[in-house]
């Protein structure tokens, strides 16, 4: 199929009627809507508790910690997909690839463990000291 | 091949050695790693073998490669003093099994066989460097230092990875001999011209690996962090990194792309000149011991790249003798620099200006001998190692046809004698200048790890040919 | 069902080239432009971003799964370098309480 830059015109079409809409509902709301400013109201919420300092406060780097090894160990899904998805393949292939490969996994999977037994060693999850 | 794997096992063996709260047995325990990758690594002397389904591949260069990048990081690691017994915030286990990682990263460079393996070597040898450049994490200096080493190596990185981006559409191949077989039919194809995605991928790749050894004008990086990463990571840095830097350039240059010379030669001359004379020259200006030698690192890698860019069948064997003799040469500088930082610091921060070795000779004159070996060998003055690294470099240059070498080898020879102004600073001030530095004790490895260097240094002076009939 | 590949395919490889490009071009402006670490860090990670499309794009219409693997590799590798280099950046915010390049000037030649 070959495309013309004149058929994707709907999705310019889409794209102006989707900021008009949201111009138009603005200025809508804006002139509408009758104003009436009091303590209370201009208060910012918090589930109806007494909002207390800046948000934007430093916070524990613990939680650095977790986020960061969250993403070292889930990145290593990656690897498992591709493996995951060819694995029938080699069960069903006379040769037996399947053994090895499912020992480089386990190889893998092996070094995994090992960071995380690292981790847990180092007491970086252990939340109160 | 084995050597990876060992040595991978052994950086996990001593992160868990670590939890032992017996940090005296981490050196050695490290030292003896170190010498069993060694020997695996002699294991594939005289084979051309593929290893893991064609990523990596040993035959004799790449071996020999190995064995000066596991050298130096014997050598290294033997002069790091378990970083301070006494210091609670120093993590010597983790530091350890990071310079053996990175070992395995430099190694992965030197045999690839697939730009993935060159990536990810690449990347584990950055990320361990980043690490380590800022392990020093109160002070200041090293917190900037791995910020900007940081920031620039992964520009660099990002460089490199579209290049080869650019590379495999123009070859549909990753592995450097397709890549090589697919060159020569693009260009058949093209009527002798390179196309777009050919041509910006190649130089790409060759930008993105320059940044990381430092040539010019990529080096802005250097000096910055060369001086402010403690003294022992910095002396891994310029002899490790380097040299495992200049071969993967070295590999992918001359096996992938040396039909389309003219593509990377003639922006190479450019650089190697400006290598040259930015390093040399800004190199005479330094107060700082430490500075000057990273600036004198960035030339040492101009000289490196005379002989990449010479193409001669020597090349092989005179990039190793350089890389041997500059790696050892600049490991004694740092083990001397090391010590007298300390000696003569202030406030408690080490001073590392020229001022500090004054009259370093009236009392330690191991160290001053050490030292002045070390920085002749740098120069290349006769006698020494450095003077034949240089020797054969320039004579690969010289037995190049073209006539454009002629140019590149008054440069450089130009440029060392600049060089011998600066390497004889410290000599002098060592020897001549007056100033008192108290004798310094010295455990026995890390004497005899002196010894040993300025022997080799000295004794690779006089009989280069004992090591460059195995090269 | 539509395979991947074929939906890759519909876009013609010029346009996937030159938007990578373009891509990689924002990414470099970005890093020497920008004196904030994380917004120059951001922009690295859009230049290895760049990268990634450029192979994908080129594997499927070179029917060469290479260069989807080389994805997953600069993926992971890329994760690495994000928990080295935040951590880097919160041990100097610790120190200097800022992010600001411009005010790292310790080291100067």
């Amino acid at each position: 199929m070959n495309y013309q830059p004149s058929d994707f015109l709907p999705i310019l079409v889409q794209l102006v009627a989707a900021l008009a809409f949201i111009v138009a509902t603005m200025l809508a709301t804006h002139w509408l809507g009758p104003k009436r400013h009091s303590v209370l109201k201009d208060d910012a919420f918090e589930c109806g508790i007494e909002s207390v300092g800046d948000a934007r406060t430093p916070i524990s780097v613990k939680y650095f910690l977790v986020a960061i090894l969250f993403v070292l160990f889930d990145v290593e899904i990656i690897f498992m997909y591709p493996w995951a998805v060819n694995f029938m393949g080699w069960v069903k292939s006379t040769s037996d690839v399947a053994i090895t490969m499912f020992l480089e996994m386990l190889v893998f999977m092996g070094l995994l463990l090992l960071g995380f037994i690292y981790v847990i060693k180092k007491g970086v999850l252990t939340w109160e000291k | 091949m084995n050597a990876i794997i060992a040595l991978s096992l052994f950086g996990i063996s001593n992160l868990f050695l670590g939890f032992l709260n017996n940090r005296k047995i981490l050196l050695p325990a490290t030292l003896v790693f170190i010498l069993i990758a060694l020997g695996l690594n002699f294991a594939d002397w005289n084979h051309e073998y593929y290893w893991f389904n064609n990523m990596l591949k040993t035959n004799n260069l790449s071996v020999n490669f190995v064995t000066i990048i596991l050298l130096s990081t014997f050598l290294v690691v033997a002069i790091s003093r378990s970083f301070g017994d006494d210091d609670e915030h120093s993590h010597p286990a983790e530091y350890y099994a990071i310079l053996l990682f990175s070992a395995v990263g430099a190694i992965m460079m030197v045999t690839f066989e697939n730009l993935i393996m060159l990536f990810v070597g690449l990347e584990i040898l950055s990320v361990s460097m980043y690490v380590l450049t800022g392990s020093d994490k109160r002070s200041l200096r090293s917190n900037e230092a791995a910020l900007k080493y940081f920031l620039m190596g992964s520009f660099a990185t990002g460089i490199l990875l579209f290049g080869v981006a650019l590379v495999y559409g123009a070859t549909s191949s990753f592995d450097i001999h397709g890549i090589a077989q697919g060159v020569a039919k693009a260009k058949e194809q093209m009527g002798g011209a390179y196309g777009p995605l050919l041509y910006s991928g190649v130089i790409l790749i060759m930008v993105g690996l320059l940044f990381k050894i430092s040539a010019a004008p990529f080096h802005f990086w250097t000096p910055d962090v060369y001086d402010g990463a403690p003294s022992i990571f910095t002396a891994f840095m310029s002899t490790v990194v380097k040299t495992a830097g200049v071969a993967a350039t070295y590999r992918i240059l001359s096996i992938s792309f040396p039909s389309v010379y003219g593509l990377w030669g003639n922006p190479l001359v450019y650089i190697v000149c400006a290598t040259l004379i930015i390093g040399n020259i800004t190199a005479v200006y330094q107060q700082s011991f430490k500075r000057m030698l990273a600036y004198s690192s960035i030339s040492h890698a101009g000289y490196l790249l005379i002989t990449v860019l010479a193409k001669r069948p020597e090349t092989n064997s005179s990039l190793l003798f350089y890389s041997l003799a500059y790696a050892i040469a600049t490991i004694t500088a740092f083990a001397v620099l090391m010590v007298v930082s300390e000696a003569q610091a202030k406030n408690g921060k080490a001073d590392e200006s020229f001022e500090a070795l004054n009259g370093l000779a009236n009392n330690n004159p191991l160290l001053a001998f050490s030292l002045t070996i070390s920085m002749l060998s740098l120069a290349g003055i006769p006698l020494t190692a450095g003077f034949f690294g240089k020797f054969f470099v320039f004579s690969d240059a010289f037995s190049n046809p073209s006539s454009l070498f002629k140019w590149i080898l008054v440069i450089a020879i130009l440029m060392s004698t600049v060089g011998i102004y600066y390497y004889f600073k410290p000599i002098i001030a060592a020897y001549m200048k007056k100033g008192e530095v108290a004798k310094i004790e010295l455990s026995p490895l890390y004497k005899f790890i002196l010894i040993l260097t300025t022997t080799l240094t000295i004794l690779l002076g006089l009989a280069p040919d004992l090591v460059k009939n195995i090269f | 069902m539509q395979q991947i590949p074929d939906v890759i395919r519909e876009i013609p490889l010029n346009y996937y080239v030159w938007f990578s490009a373009a891509l990689f071009c924002i990414g470099i402006i970005g890093v020497l432009t920008r004196r904030n670490a994380i917004i120059i860090f951001m922009s690295v990670e859009l230049m290895l971003n760049s990268v990634n499309l450029l192979l994908v794009a080129f594997s499927s219409y070179k029917a060469d799964p290479a260069g989807q693997i080389f994805v997953f590799f600069i993926m992971a590798v890329a994760a690495a370098e994000v928990a080295v280099g935040l951590a880097i950046i919160v041990m100097i915010y610790r120190n200097i309480q800022t992010i600001d390049v411009g005010l790292l000037n310790k080291l100067k030649w």
